[in-house]
């Protein structure tokens, strides 16, 4: 097959292109790394080698604050997604009904819309909301991190749902049946039969949901007011980079564990298919 | 760096000027501030009586909630500067008055500020500039102050007072106030005229930094000789755009907060930019020599101050505060750490140190005045400008 | 097999005492979208037109503010269109640079080809803002890659290389890193999906391989480079974060002045015209391209 698609030459070309754009791509990353580590500013030539920065970034309240904040928002952004996620992926797999496109677009839409139009509609409307509430009743809620986790729920959604769906429609409902058969109500047979076998695409889809929120600027900024998230305090370090290398230290950090909370997501996803396919009885 | 002081950053600013320094010139301005009120006295307001429920109507401050709601900028209480000078200086005394610590709400500029509190967003006082003094008082949610409560009004310069009394209220407590000027750096800028000018100076391209702000095309007025800047025609707004666009290509990035214009600098990618007075202290303190300019068509200034909302439950604690902020102790606070004018002219008198006199022109009594400062002052069509402003970063 | 499988199962389903159920499972979805995705929305569109006001300055009800926009009485439509072409440019470039990577996973490798896939994409996964800091990093007047040269005498310590940071080149560069990861997957889906027997019955048949390349695989994988396209070109028109980092003041792009609009100035109105233009546009972007976009397909 190999052979066919590219001649030995051109293979090689293919390689070397792959090979430069891994580079391409983990270069500027593994210079912020190796930064981290430099008793100095972030530019050349190195000066020596230090962890002191990460100590620094693990005391500094600001920083700490904004991440954990971040934490907050991304679990509880996450919990709320999934859980929709669920609901919908059963609608939409194993459910017949009238508006099953339009229903689809809907839920599927926040996928493309721009988080900056989004963001800024949200602001909207919860100003418009508080106004509102003020002038009648006096009461004024604000924005803050549960203007952000509404936020972060809708556009998570999508994501979970697609997460989801795939497995949900490789489990039979024979399975479904047989456990009905054995007695079991709809809830049980959800909870105890559906569920566990569903397990590694909603922890997949948590993860992504979780990573999203956790990242997430745009919408962030216009919704966080006084309290910024992670992405918020550091993009306003960012506009104008001073250097600081504990910025750089923590950065380190939060970029390998995503790529390993990602990658274990990942594994773990395929691992459990591919162990269920296996099991899977045979089905008509 | 390596240099003796600390460099700050948002928790761990370490810059102090000397003792001697902050006293002089607290005293010029003190001189200053006195020089204007003998020339100006007379332009009414300032004082006018207090009105609204009558004091007996009002609960005693033992019997008020506390828990003051101070809605402010970073780094004037909340440490997001100065974490232990900030509250000793500006709001200890208003603690040890009360017994009450404030709790601080930050806004970023003042339209943010501005447009939460639009939305409905209460708080006890709030603390913006003088440019939007008018908007918020439209807002309806203002009080006025009994500057009778107020220990230390006397002592505050009238003039900026007189700004912060509007339709005869004192609506606001003029507090702070500060310059806009050109900064360079004297080791590798060589002006050719001490001038708005150097902003756009063809020889520096790449090196300049502007404020993100319609002020821009103010000051491209004042250096064009037009008349009113603050209240320009459409075709001079119109030229004033063109011109800006035209030297665009010359400025590297725009700055919204004084601490990117001074990380701009530290990283030796600006080297001239239009600046507030904390933006030299910070470079100055990171070891550069810096410049903060006189240019010849005068500097420009704001001044900010303190508002009472309406409804709030926190009469007698919000006057305490006031108090305490515009005691000497802020003043010294601001003057000392920010190199920001205060506007309590009793400030206590010292001998001074020669950079911050030169870079601020404190020796001269007149610096306040115009032609040499142009106070700010609000825009009337203040969204026309902010258009031609967009235009001028969209093109 | 098991797809099958669940559509019978579907059908199965589908009966009146079921309707409840179903009506149960999407109601708390749906409602949460109505209430947080659509009418938000809505709301803009109306503030758009003056029939929500929330500030004293807010105009009433009229298309004046659109007028202007749409007859180019504003500046803000050449900013849309200018934006416009450097999404292009960038979107073309990222399709470029993804598409041999994905022919060279799909069809050239055989062992661990999910692996390699992962491995392109994991940077996508981690954060944007840190990976534009390594470029604000990388690209400075004191930052690594002039240092560097400095250091290796190739420049003059006052004399560093101006235009590689604060540049509209530098937007781009910076826009196409972050993209190309995530671009790479459609690309790569499509290509997998691609029946091997076309390939070999065209080489049965005397073809070259370039010659198979253009006239069987490439076409065949249009839909995934379409879906590709789209995936880079749709949040690139609206993109104002990295403008803002590294852009200076030559990047700024119709994102921004949205930006600008709420948060400077404070002028939401003409602001919410722009931004429900945004979207308008994106939808019928969608619309057009709606049927190469098979949402399942693409997750892969």
């Amino acid at each position: 097959m190999s052979d066919i698609a590219a001649s030995g030459r051109a293979r090689g070309l293919l390689i070397l292109f792959f090979a430069g754009l891994v580079l391409f791509l983990y270069l500027p990353i593994g210079i912020l790394a190796l930064f981290s580590f430099n008793d100095g500013d972030v530019s050349f030539p190195l000066q020596g080698f230090t962890t002191h920065w990460y100590g620094d970034a693990l005391t500094n309240p600001t920083l700490l604050g904004s991440l954990e904040r971040s934490l907050l928002v991304a679990t509880v952004s996450s919990v709320i997604a999934v859980a929709l996620g669920i609901l919908a992926a059963f609608a939409l797999v194993r459910r017949r009904f009238v508006m099953k496109s339009a229903v689809s677009a809907l839920v599927f839409s926040p996928l493309v819309v721009p988080y900056l139009v989004f963001g800024i509609s949200l602001l909207v409307l919860f100003t418009a909301l508080d106004k509102f509430l003020t002038d009648t009743m006096g009461v004024y809620i604000g924005l803050g991190l549960h203007s952000v986790v509404i936020g972060h729920v809708v556009v998570s959604l999508p994501y979970a749902i697609l997460t989801i769906m795939p497995l949900l429609e490789r489990l039979s409902l024979s399975l479904d049946e047989a456990a009905r058969d054995l007695g079991a109500g709809p809830w049980e047979t959800f909870r105890r039969v559906t569920l566990p076998l569903l397990l590694p695409a909603i922890v997949s889809s948590f993860l992504i949901a979780f990573t999203l929120s956790f990242d997430e600027y745009a919408i962030a900024s216009f919704l966080a007011g006084t309290q910024p998230t992670w992405p918020v305090y550091l993009f306003a370090q960012l506009r104008v980079p001073s250097l600081l290398p504990q910025l750089v230290a923590v950065s380190s950090i939060v970029l390998i564990a995503s790529v390993l909370l990602v990658g274990a997501a990942e594994v773990g996803r395929r691992v459990a298919e591919r162990r269920y396919a296996g099991s899977l009885p045979e089905t008509g | 760096m390596g240099d003796g002081a600390r460099i700050p950053d948002e928790k761990t600013f370490g810059l102090r000027l000397d003792r001697r320094g902050f006293l002089g010139m607290s005293a010029v301005l003190a001189a200053s501030g006195l020089l204007a009120a003998c020339k100006k006295a007379d332009t009414g307001g300032g004082t006018a009586a207090a009105t609204g429920a009558s004091p007996s109507a009002r609960p005693p401050l033992e019997s008020e909630p506390g828990g003051l709601q101070v809605y402010d900028w970073g780094g004037y209480g909340d440490g997001a500067y100065y974490p232990k000078e900030e509250r000793q200086y500006l709001w200890k005394e208003y603690e040890t008055a009360t017994g009450d610590t404030p709790t601080f709400i930050l806004f970023e500029d003042d339209d943010s500020g501005y447009a939460k509190v639009a939305a409905g967003a209460r708080y006890d006082i709030a603390h913006p500039c003088a440019y939007r003094f008018e908007d918020w008082v439209a807002l309806d949610v203002l009080q006025p102050w009994d500057t009778s409560l107020l220990q230390n009004f006397s002592s505050l310069n009238p003039t900026l007072q007189a700004s912060g009394n509007i339709d005869g209220q004192q609506y606001f407590v003029v507090a702070d106030w500060g310059f806009a000027a050109p900064m360079y750096r004297a080791d590798v800028v060589e002006p050719q005229e001490v001038s708005w000018g150097l902003l756009w100076d063809d020889r520096y391209e790449g090196k300049i930094s502007w404020w993100d702000s319609l002020n821009m095309l103010v000051v491209a007025a004042y250096y064009h000789g037009i008349a009113d800047p603050w209240a320009m025609t459409d075709d001079e707004l119109g030229q004033m755009r063109d011109f800006l666009i035209s030297k665009k290509g010359l400025v590297s990035f725009f700055w919204g907060q004084s601490i990117d214009l001074f990380r701009a600098f530290k990283q030796e990618e600006v080297w001239i930019g239009y600046a507030w007075p904390d933006a030299w202290v910070y470079a100055k303190g990171a070891g550069f020599d810096v410049v903060y300019s006189e240019p010849k068509e005068g500097r420009t200034s704001w001044y900010c101050g303190f508002g009472l909302f309406a409804d709030s439950e926190n009469y007698y604690h919000a006057h305490a505060y006031a108090d305490s902020w515009t005691s000497t102790k802020a003043a010294e606070f601001l003057l000392n750490y920010y190199a920001y004018g205060h506007t309590n002219t009793a400030v206590d008198l010292s001998l001074i140190s020669k950079d911050i006199v030169e870079a601020f022109g404190l020796g001269d009594p007149t610096i306040l005045d115009e032609p040499r400062t142009h106070a700010e002052r609000p825009i009337e069509r203040r969204d026309v400008y902010s258009e031609y402003w967009s235009e001028v970063k969209a093109s | 097999m098991s797809t099958v499988d669940a559509r019978a199962d579907a059908v199965r389903v589908g009966r009146r005492s079921d309707r409840r159920a179903t009506v149960g499972l999407l109601s708390a979805p749906l409602v949460w979208l109505l209430l947080f995705f659509v009418v938000p929305v809505g709301f803009v569109a109306a503030y758009s037109v003056g029939a929500v006001r929330i500030f004293p300055t807010d105009g009433s009800v009229s298309l004046a503010d659109w007028q202007r926009f749409l007859t180019g009485g504003s500046i803000y439509l050449d900013l849309f269109w200018k934006s416009v072409l450097m999404s292009l440019a960038v979107s073309v470039v990222v399709v470029l640079l993804a598409y041999p990577v994905g022919y060279f996973l799909a069809l050239c490798v055989r062992k661990r080809k999910y692996v390699l896939l992962l491995v392109i994409i994991a940077p996508f996964l981690t954060s944007f803002l840190l990976r534009v800091l390594a470029w604000k990093v990388i690209l400075g007047d004191q930052g690594v890659v002039n240092t560097l040269l400095f250091w290796l005498n190739l420049r003059a310590p006052d004399d560093p290389v101006p235009w590689l940071l604060y540049s509209r080149f530098t937007v781009m560069l910076v826009l196409a890193y972050v993209w190309v990861p995530f671009v790479a997957l459609p690309i790569f889906v499509s290509l997998d999906n691609l029946d091997r027997s076309l390939l070999e019955a065209a080489s049965d048949l005397g073809s070259s391989r370039w010659r198979t390349f253009v006239r069987v695989t490439l076409p065949l994988s249009v839909p995934g480079i379409m879906a590709a396209f789209v995936f880079v070109f749709v949040p690139t028109i609206g993109e104002f974060v990295t403008p803002q980092l590294v852009g200076g003041t030559e990047g700024y792009m119709y994102g921004n002045a949205i930006n600008d609009l709420f948060t400077e100035g404070l002028d939401w109105q003409s602001g919410s015209v722009l931004a429900l233009f945004l979207l308008l546009v994106v939808a019928g972007l969608m619309v057009l391209f709606g049927r190469w976009i098979q949402v399942r397909n693409v997750a892969g």
